[in-house]
């Protein structure tokens, strides 16, 4: 404590503050939210002139590919799109079939998990990684390319996507890929998926919204809930879930203090006691060998166990947000992809209502992560986010746009 | 005016912000969480008060007195606010000052208290900036350009990316003076700050009359200015005692 007692300016004397490390992790979490969230407002912006599905695949092609939006869009057709209360029926009608469709299929997740089936959850998990880059990739790319005339052709288009596909199921699903390609590809899943999910009518889109978000709520804390079934027998069993989870590992750790860095950052933060994160002393180092052999025995009961699944139609994701074995923070794809739809079709209205719902995501995040470091347990990731998104959008839409417009339109400013 | 002319304005408006941010805040990942946390308190203070003035809006007439009362109880009401945003802080740095007593590190500079404060006046210029102009800016992105009736000389665009560069200045810098100001219990510089928020903001109103803008934008950059360098006056005094408390321990 000598070398640290006030006594030259902190600035020329090089010393570390707090304030230079603390929140990291938070920030290694908001960033990849962030970048998913602005590629998705991207896409939007760039590519919809009408913010509808049909008009959208009429543009490419005449039929439609995957089921819950072909079914949104047969009932479209069926009731007659014109009436305000004909779309709010259809909405309700899609979110709900769509949460039972989820329910089912978590409950035969569990189950399938239960009889030890982890390398057929493996390979279905790769396979729907493969569905997602290469169909709704290539489409999404057929679309750019068509609004914005790239000169490309059939072969290398094909051979293109074909390269992209396989790696990105790599990276997705074995074990020992870079950790940055894997983020990427994650990032890149959850934006093909959330710009897809857009693509839905506005009303179903925002009961689809509310819909997940009430579900994982009851999903991942009743104790009959299929996620929380799913995280106790992970638990119960130290194994880990195959699924598509987004873990905030930092990119390039130092190649000697690998295991360290990350054990003693689970000790800040979680414990907060002896360690510090930038002494490198021999008590430091024997807990370090400690910890390697706890790790490797019991991953899951000492740090926190992470989150469930969720079947999502095509794929197979984790929600919720939990403490991974290394201390990284694990966040399911789903949220990534939910947050994204939210904020996209609040893009297809006006930007004012995407920046506020990109603060009110950020701000549920925060209060998410405050509850997970008091509670200590997997937690769902939507509600709080989701819930405050819609507030916000609501608000700006009723309250904040007049007035601002009214103001600045006579250059009024404060 | 094309993409070229929209991405120009979004510099115009937010250009210093974002050095300040890439050179200041990026490199703590605690200062991006206290910008975005005063980005969002900003915005809920913006909220209400549009809640409050709902039902008076649209303004019709082209009088002075409706905008300067919007204008009073606008800026009255942020400037309270500000006080409890103060509150917030205090509570923050006792809480960073015990987490950095447990991890046995030193406790927070007054070089850190100041990034804080910079880092959440930098959240309230950000949110100004997006909210009034960059929102409104979507149209600049396409072939056209607009002109407001009162102001035929300039476009519209580039007359709030200069209004909202002035406020991203004035909002930063006057949070710096008003935490230090409220720290040190100097009432010189408690009054500053809603003072200059107030006169900024009536200043505007100037932008009402005809013409009026061409008078408007000087004296806003001029009042930024001011802020500037009281606040660079401000931070210079403070750290030279500091320095010097320090080495005559």
């Amino acid at each position: 404590m000598d070398d640290r007692s006030a006594d030259s300016d902190p600035v020329t004397a090089g010393e570390s503050s707090i304030l230079d490390t603390l929140g990291e992790d938070v920030i290694r979490i908001v960033s990849p939210v962030s970048l998913c969230m602005l590629l998705v407002v991207l896409l939007v912006s760039s590519l919809s002139s009408t913010n509808d599905l049909s008009s959208s695949i009429s543009s490419l092609f005449l039929s439609s590919t995957t089921t819950p939006t072909s079914f949104s869009s047969l009932n479209l057709l069926l009731l007659g799109s014109d009436s305000t209360w004909e779309e709010i029926k259809s909405a309700l009608v899609t979110a709900f079939s769509f949460v039972v469709v989820v329910t089912l299929l978590t409950f035969l997740l569990v189950l399938l998990f239960y009889f030890r089936c982890t390398n057929f959850l493996r390979i279905y998990m790769g396979i729907s990684s493969l569905f997602v880059l290469s169909f709704l990739g290539g489409f999404i790319s057929l679309l750019l390319i068509s609004h914005f005339k790239i000169p490309i052709d059939p072969f290398t288009f094909a051979i293109l996507l074909f390269n992209l596909s396989v790696v990105g199921v790599f990276a997705v699903f074995m074990p020992k890929f870079p950790i940055s390609v894997n983020q990427g590809y994650l990032v890149a899943i959850g934006v093909l998926t959330a710009y897809w999910f857009t693509m839905l009518p506005e009303w179903t889109t925002w009961a689809l919204l509310i819909a997940m978000s009430l579900y994982d709520l009851a999903a991942v804390l009743l104790p009959i809930g299929p996620l929380r079934l799913l995280v106790e027998l992970a638990m119960s069993r130290n194994e880990e879930i195959p699924a598509l989870v987004y873990e905030a590992r930092p990119v390039d750790p130092q190649p000697g203090d690998r295991v360290r860095v990350w054990r003693e950052r689970t000790d800040v933060r979680i414990e907060a006691t002896e360690n510090s994160t930038n002494s490198a002393n021999v008590q430091t180092v024997q807990e370090t060998r400690l910890a390697v052999s706890e790790e490797i025995t019991a991953p899951l009961i000492e740090a926190f166990p992470q989150t469930g699944d969720r079947h999502l139609g095509t794929e197979e994701e984790e929600d919720g947000i939990g403490l991974g074995s290394s201390g990284a923070i694990k966040l399911g794809l789903g949220d990534f992809i939910f947050y994204s739809v939210l904020v996209g079709r609040a893009a297809m209205y006006d930007y004012m209502t995407v920046y506020a719902c990109y603060l009110a995501i950020m701000a549920g995040l925060g209060v998410t992560l405050l509850l997970l470091a008091v509670y200590r347990k997997a937690l769902p990731a939507l509600p709080v986010s989701i819930m405050l998104g819609v507030v916000f959008y609501l608000l700006t839409r009723v309250l904040l746009e007049v007035f601002v417009v009214q103001c600045s339109s006579n250059l009024l400013m404060f | 005016m094309t993409v070229a002319a929209g991405v120009g304005y979004v510099l115009i408006a937010l250009g210093p912000a974002l050095s300040l941010f890439a050179s200041v805040i990026a490199k703590k990942p605690f200062l991006i969480l206290t910008l975005l946390s005063s980005t969002l308190f900003w915005l809920i203070s913006l909220i209400i008060l549009a809640g409050a003035w709902r039902a008076f809006l649209p303004v019709k007439s082209t009088e002075l007195w409706p905008y300067s009362i919007l204008i009073l109880t606008s800026v009255g009401f942020q400037e309270g606010i500000r006080i409890g945003f103060w509150r917030l802080f205090k509570k923050m740095e006792d809480m960073l000052n015990a987490f950095a007593d447990r991890v046995s590190k030193p406790r927070l500079f007054l070089t850190d208290k100041m990034q804080l404060a910079l880092a959440g006046g930098l959240g309230h210029g950000l949110a100004h900036a997006v909210f009034f102009c960059l929102s409104l800016l979507t149209p600049a992105f396409g072939p056209a350009t607009f002109y407001v009736d009162k102001c035929p000389s300039i476009p519209f665009f580039l007359i709030s990316a200069i209004i909202a560069l002035g406020f991203v200045i004035i909002h930063t810098f006057s949070m710096v003076i008003a935490f230090n100001g409220y720290t040190e219990g100097k009432r010189k510089d408690q009054i500053f700050v809603p003072f200059a928020h107030l006169i900024a903001a009536l200043i505007t109103l100037i932008n009402l009359v005809p013409g009026g803008c061409n008078i408007g934008l000087p004296l806003l950059c001029i009042m930024a200015g001011t802020t500037l360098y009281y606040n660079w006056q401000l931070v210079w005094r403070r750290l030279t005692e500091h320095q010097t408390t320090r080495s005559s321990d």
